[in-house]
């Protein structure tokens, strides 16, 4: 059972602090329960001084001594003072990670959750859009009509380039494919029926989920962030009623519009290349491509669309009024929507498909 | 070493066509405390970031230990920037770490410091500021007065010779902001660092200033010691320091 008396330098630095580190380190025996610093000549403790302070007294705390200092010069008294908690403090250790099984219970315990309201969300948006209009509680025309013009209007060209140029790369690969066995014209059908089925609207429905979808998110995440989703529930306005409803709404309505701007560009795509590429007659084109149209694939393409519309504007909402973490949070939600929306719309891609195809072959 | 730190000459800054500091002249000595006070709206925080390198001046001159600010490129601002540390009215902790990775990360960037010691070194700077059992914490876990102070943490990180504080009181109940106030003189003694300080807290200034600099309309209205400022016969001086409304405020309340 000993104490161990060290003198503190004058200026206690990097330097000095290292060493006197380095001094309690090689003195430290067995059997000494207690470490006394004697900051008599100190008369100044830079930031790394201090450091090297907490440095000692940890080293000392884990050879299980104690850890004191005594004599300070009334020119550090204030420095000490405000040194003095961190200094007798043990270490805070860093939060330990819930176990597997927390982990897992807290993931399911999170995604009911999640479930419950997001379903609480449709059904909220369902009584705005679907009931309460009928009740006297007027839709909010003009943000619905603000809305579709910035998601619908302001998305035409990126949508018409991109389904265009998709429309024109199927064309040059299925024609490569296709040539040995002379039916090219054949792919004027392809290109009808792939877009109206399925690349119209899904191609489309990508475009608006990176555009609309992320916006949407980033937009509430940002409002709640800010607190401005709390200031209109403090002025008694329903959220969904002000915000989500007149989204949901504008991207159903224009939703089908843009897939069918997508579809005559994909089809216009193949045919730049059927036309000036492969040589035939626009009439011959023309005429190729309107007998592969059918109802059916027009309509299944259509019906898509409104569920692409619903899923994505609903996803975007749910997870902006979810977010939690200020702006690394409103990042985290908008990515994660976009990720819903893309798998979500491959999951009702599937469905579709398989409705479609036990109905009608 | 030079007694001055900072020296503005003929500042002028604008946005658009307005402009926010017209012909600002004034200088900041070391060590002192230095509280630039007004009106809202009468350039305090466009002073600070012209101060801090945020914003270049439209013209006129913004010496930093003797160095140009306004002349300066990208990498000699930034190396400029090291030296100071800035405080931000809302704190601006990265939200996304937590409170001791804030600290560190101006460490571990521009420290030149010791990886063994950057962990000490960062509970070091969080006793200063009362937070070293929160270290863990994320900002958002933390009150406003809390957040402000693992601000300061972090400002005062790279052992800065000036330290810019925007608003230190804003949004905090009295003693918290007494608390703050106490912890500033304190840092300042410790570490000897320079503080300019923007504020309109009445009570922050009579406690903490060595000098003012008082704003009005993009003007320097007044400049000096506290003692002389509470002397001063400019009336729209002793109107800040009685809390008097503006006249045509009063009217148009009564009208």
């Amino acid at each position: 059972m000993s104490e161990t008396r060290l003198n503190t330098p004058e200026q206690l630095n990097s330097e000095t602090g290292e060493h006197l580190y380095n001094e309690v380190h090689r003195g430290w025996r067995k059997g000494v329960t207690a470490l006394v610093l004697d900051l008599e000549q100190t008369r100044d403790i830079d930031s790394p001084g201090g450091a090297w302070l907490l440095k000692i007294a940890g080293y000392v705390r884990s050879k299980g001594g104690k850890f004191n200092w005594e004599g300070q010069r009334e020119e550090i008294r204030d420095f000490m003072d405000m040194f003095a908690p961190a200094l007798r403090m043990k270490p805070v250790l860093p939060p330990k990670g819930p176990g597997l099984l927390d982990r897992v219970t807290n993931g399911c315990i999170d995604f009911w959750g999640e479930s419950c309201e997001f379903a609480t969300l449709c059904l909220d948006t369902i009584y705005w859009i679907g009931i309460a209009p009928f009740e006297g509680k007027g839709l909010r025309l003009n943000a619905i009509m603000d809305e579709a013009y910035e998601m619908g209007v302001r998305a035409i060209r990126i949508v018409f380039l991109m389904n265009f140029l998709l429309g024109l790369i199927i064309a040059m690969l299925s024609a490569k494919q296709v040539e040995a066995f002379g039916m090219q014209i054949y792919v004027a059908d392809l290109i009808m029926i792939g877009f109206a089925r399925e690349l119209a609207a899904v191609m489309t429905a990508v475009v608006v989920s990176a555009r609309t979808g992320a916006a949407i998110a980033a937009e509430l995440a940002t409002m709640k962030v800010q607190e401005e989703i709390d200031a209109l529930r403090g002025m008694g306005i329903n959220i969904v009623q002000y915000l989500v409803s007149p989204k949901v709404l504008a991207l159903v309505i224009v939703l089908p519009c843009l897939s069918t701007i997508g579809l005559v560009s994909g089809i216009a795509g193949g045919a730049v290349w059927g036309v000036i590429v492969l040589g035939f007659r626009p009439a011959i084109w023309y005429q190729q491509t309107l007998g592969a149209a059918f109802m059916g694939d027009l309509i299944q393409g259509f019906l898509k669309t409104l569920f692409f519309a619903l899923a994505i504007a609903l996803i975007g909402c749910h997870n902006g009024l979810r977010v939690s973490g200020g702006s690394r949070g409103v990042g985290l939600v908008t990515t994660r929507a976009v990720v819903m929306d893309i798998f979500t719309m491959i999951c009702i891609d599937i469905l579709f498909a398989i409705f479609f195809y036990y109905l009608f072959g | 070493m030079e007694d001055t730190i900072i020296k503005v000459t003929d500042l002028v800054a604008q946005y658009g066509d307005f402009k926010v500091l017209d012909g600002v002249s004034f200088t900041v000595k070391r060590g002192e405390i230095f509280m630039i006070v007004g009106g809202s709206g009468c350039g305090k925080s466009t002073l600070l970031k012209h101060l801090s390198g945020l914003m270049r001046p439209v013209s006129g001159e913004i010496l930093f230990e003797g160095n140009n600010i306004a002349a300066m490129d990208e990498d000699e601002l930034a190396e400029m920037q090291h030296g100071i540390g800035i405080a931000f009215q809302s704190s601006g902790l990265f939200n996304s770490m937590t409170i001791s990775e804030n600290v560190a990360m101006p460490m571990r960037e521009f420290g030149g410091i010791s990886k063994t010691l950057i962990d000490d070194l960062v509970r070091f700077k969080l006793s200063l500021v009362g937070l070293a059992s929160s270290q863990y914490l994320m900002p958002g876990e933390l009150s406003g007065g809390m957040r402000k102070r693992a601000g300061i943490a972090r400002a005062i990180a790279l052992d800065p010779t000036l330290i810019y504080f925007d608003e230190p009181s804003a949004g905090l109940d009295p003693i918290m902001a007494a608390g703050l106030d106490d912890m500033i003189l304190k840092l300042r003694d410790m570490l000897k660092t320079t503080f300019v300080i923007v504020t309109h807290e009445l009570d922050s200034i009579r406690l903490v200033a060595d000098r003012i600099l008082m704003l009005d309309k993009g003007k320097v209205l007044f400049c000096g010691t506290l003692d002389e400022a509470m002397a001063s016969p400019i009336e729209r001086l002793r109107q800040f320091f009685d809390r008097r409304p503006d006249e045509y405020i009063t009217q148009s309340n009564m009208e």
